[in-house]
């Protein structure tokens, strides 16, 4: 489902070349729920952008469901990401400016699924994360947790079949991550989403099929 | 989806108020000044060329002898026997004259005009190349001046369209002038040189003499005199000497010459006018575009984040163009409400008293104006558009996962 092969990531900074991921074969399986851990700075954030195609890898290749990712036009690949892949941040990525429904729409009216009652549909993911009433709630009238499962309603609109999931929990309470990571966890299961979620919290990894330890920017187990 | 964007748009010049007024404020005193500016100069320009043209003419050539009224401010050729050929000074081909317009005058009694004592003066003119005599119409009928018609200096008595007997010839009262304070001007009776000779006959056997000879100046070919405007940048003292070096047994008199200066002065005036509009609109874009510049690197996150979810580069750039184009349209509407507001009061004071001393100011038609209104909207709108552009374009073309992490 999820294959890269000999990805690197460099950047170029004042003081030279950083090398943020140094060559990383990685295989997941569709509906799979895998863990990328390590500390930060290991390169595990640079190695989820690559593989969700928000970041082009400065070698290697990303293949999704059969499709080399960054070998498609730039629209395409937008296309792509917005069809096939969820994203969960690890920030408050609601756009401030637009009510719950309407930023967990809008991934579906920008991919123009007109076939698709696309209100109908954000407000039955948000009510089914528990955020029913929320619906005309502005993010600043929510909480940091109902925020995040907002994001994760978002990153579903499109029917993903990759959910990538980015420290999603590291600024939230315990209670909370836990509740998050059950979402996550139920989209999983229920949906048979494959699950790719980047932390350095090794209690959150220990659910999942596979885990992933990188250090350094390679795969150390 | 148009909608949303519009209404992400909306709600972004809403998050920061005060700096999304000031940018509205800022645009709109720009396109009120290109609106204001526009029209006003276009009326001013209107207004020029019918107020400098009543100015009259800058220098008068008659034959050498002749009497000239030098104390009128307006110049106007006097009644005399002496003629000039009508082609002298075309002749002469004279690079220090701008227009210039022939006359034939003669003063006749008994003619029918006035009460029956009265002295007239005739005035023929060429209508095609008249610009003395035609700017002060005040009244006239709807069509072209014709052979048989007539206008009236402001001193004579006469309905629009009615028949005024010359010399017992029909002829139509075409038109009236304005006052001007020139005698000549103020009793004269003017017609196209094509009337005015047509008169030749009945004109000999009302001149004193009664001999019946018809005056030299209404043969063809023959004129009292010429009006003449100077050239661009010529000053009246060159066009003299070059007239009086290349045409024998003539007389110059130049006009006041405070008018030549006022009238090439506001020219060059407008034309600083113009210059000033032009940099205030340039430096409204330049400083439109580094807001822009700051508002896209502000916002980088958000936009990384509509790359991430699926936006395409177009869709990001539509994003950022519509909320510059909201901003500056609606500065744009505002500067033509603010120019239509300092346009009334213009006219409520400035225009009123020159109005009020006689001065003529001739506001540009509705159309035009509405066309100047739409002209500024859309150029305000493209400087916004002009001044987002390429911020949003670059930072459409970075990985969304630099814009979502704010990398510079």
């Amino acid at each position: 489902m999820l294959s890269c092969r000999a990805l690197r990531k460099s950047y170029v900074t004042e003081r030279g070349e950083v090398l943020a991921v140094a060559g990383i074969d990685l295989e997941v399986e569709a509906g799979r729920y895998a863990a990328i851990i390590g500390r930060s700075g290991s390169g595990k954030s640079s190695l989820m952008a690559m593989v969700g195609g928000l970041s082009r890898p400065s070698d290697g290749t990303v293949v999704i469901d059969g499709t080399d990712i960054w070998g498609l036009s730039d629209d395409r690949l937008a296309a792509f990401r917005n069809g096939r892949i969820g994203f969960v941040f690890q920030f408050a990525s609601l756009l401030p400016t637009l009510r719950l429904v309407d930023n967990v729409a809008l991934p579906a009216m920008l991919g123009k699924r007109g076939d698709v009652d696309v209100y109908g549909k954000a407000a039955t993911l948000l009510a089914r994360m528990g955020l029913g009433d929320h619906l005309d709630a502005y993010p600043s009238e929510c909480s940091a947790g109902e925020q995040r499962r907002a994001a994760i309603a978002r990153a579903l609109i499109n029917d993903p079949v990759l959910l990538l999931a980015d420290e999603p929990t590291s600024d939230l309470d315990e209670q909370t991550e836990i509740e998050i990571m059950d979402e996550l966890l139920a989209v999983n299961r229920e949906l048979g989403t494959t699950l790719v979620l980047v932390t350095h919290n090794l209690s959150l990894a220990e659910q999942a099929e596979q885990i992933v330890h990188i250090a350094g920017g390679v795969i150390a187990s | 989806m148009r909608w949303l964007l519009l209404s992400l748009a909306l709600q972004n010049l809403g998050r920061r108020k005060a700096r999304s007024l000031l940018l509205i404020a800022a645009v709109a005193l720009g396109s009120g000044v290109v609106f204001t500016g526009a029209v006003l100069m276009q009326s001013i320009d209107r207004s020029m060329a019918v107020g400098f043209t009543r100015l009259g003419a800058d220098m008068m050539v008659v034959p050498e002898g002749a009497l000239t009224n030098i104390t009128a401010s307006l110049l106007a050729v006097e009644p005399s026997e002496l003629v000039l050929d009508a082609d002298v000074l075309a002749k002469a081909r004279l690079a220090s004259l701008g227009r210039i317009a022939a006359q034939k005058i003669v003063r006749v009694e008994h003619s029918g005009i006035g009460s029956h004592h009265d002295s007239a003066d005739l005035i023929g003119f060429e209508p095609a190349r008249d610009f003395t005599v035609q700017p002060w119409l005040v009244e006239k009928l709807n069509r072209p001046l014709q052979q048989g018609d007539v206008i009236l200096g402001a001193a004579r008595d006469g309905v629009l369209g009615s028949q005024l007997l010359i010399f017992g010839k029909p002829h139509v009262v075409y038109g009236r002038l304005g006052r001007t304070g020139v005698g000549t001007h103020e009793r004269g009776v003017f017609m196209s040189f094509a009337t005015l000779e047509a008169l030749g006959e009945a004109i000999g056997g009302g001149m004193g003499g009664g001999h019946g000879a018809k005056p030299a100046v209404l043969a063809p070919g023959k004129v009292s005199g010429f009006l003449a405007e100077l050239a661009p940048g010529a000053t009246p003292l060159q066009a003299r000497f070059a007239i009086l070096s290349n045409v024998k047994g003539v007389k110059v008199v130049a006009g006041d010459t405070t008018l030549s200066g006022i009238r090439q002065g506001l020219a060059a005036l407008l034309d600083g006018i113009l210059a000033l509009m032009v940099l205030m609109f340039i430096s409204t874009a330049l400083m439109v575009s580094v807001l822009f510049s700051a508002i896209v690197t502000e916002r980088r996150a958000e936009l990384g984040l509509l790359k991430a979810i699926g936006a395409r580069r177009a869709q990001v750039l539509g994003v950022m163009v519509t909320e510059a184009m909201l901003a500056t349209g609606i500065g744009g509407i505002l500067g033509v409400v603010l120019g239509v507001l300092v346009m009334r009061l213009f006219e409520r004071s400035l225009v009123y008293y020159l109005e009020n001393v006689g001065v003529p100011f001739l506001w540009v038609d509705l159309p035009r104006t509405i066309a100047f209104a739409v002209g500024a909207i859309v150029l305000a709108c493209a400087i916004g558009v002009a001044g987002v552009l390429y911020p949003a374009w670059r930072a459409s073309r970075r990985d969304a996962y630099d814009l979502v992490r704010g990398g510079a």
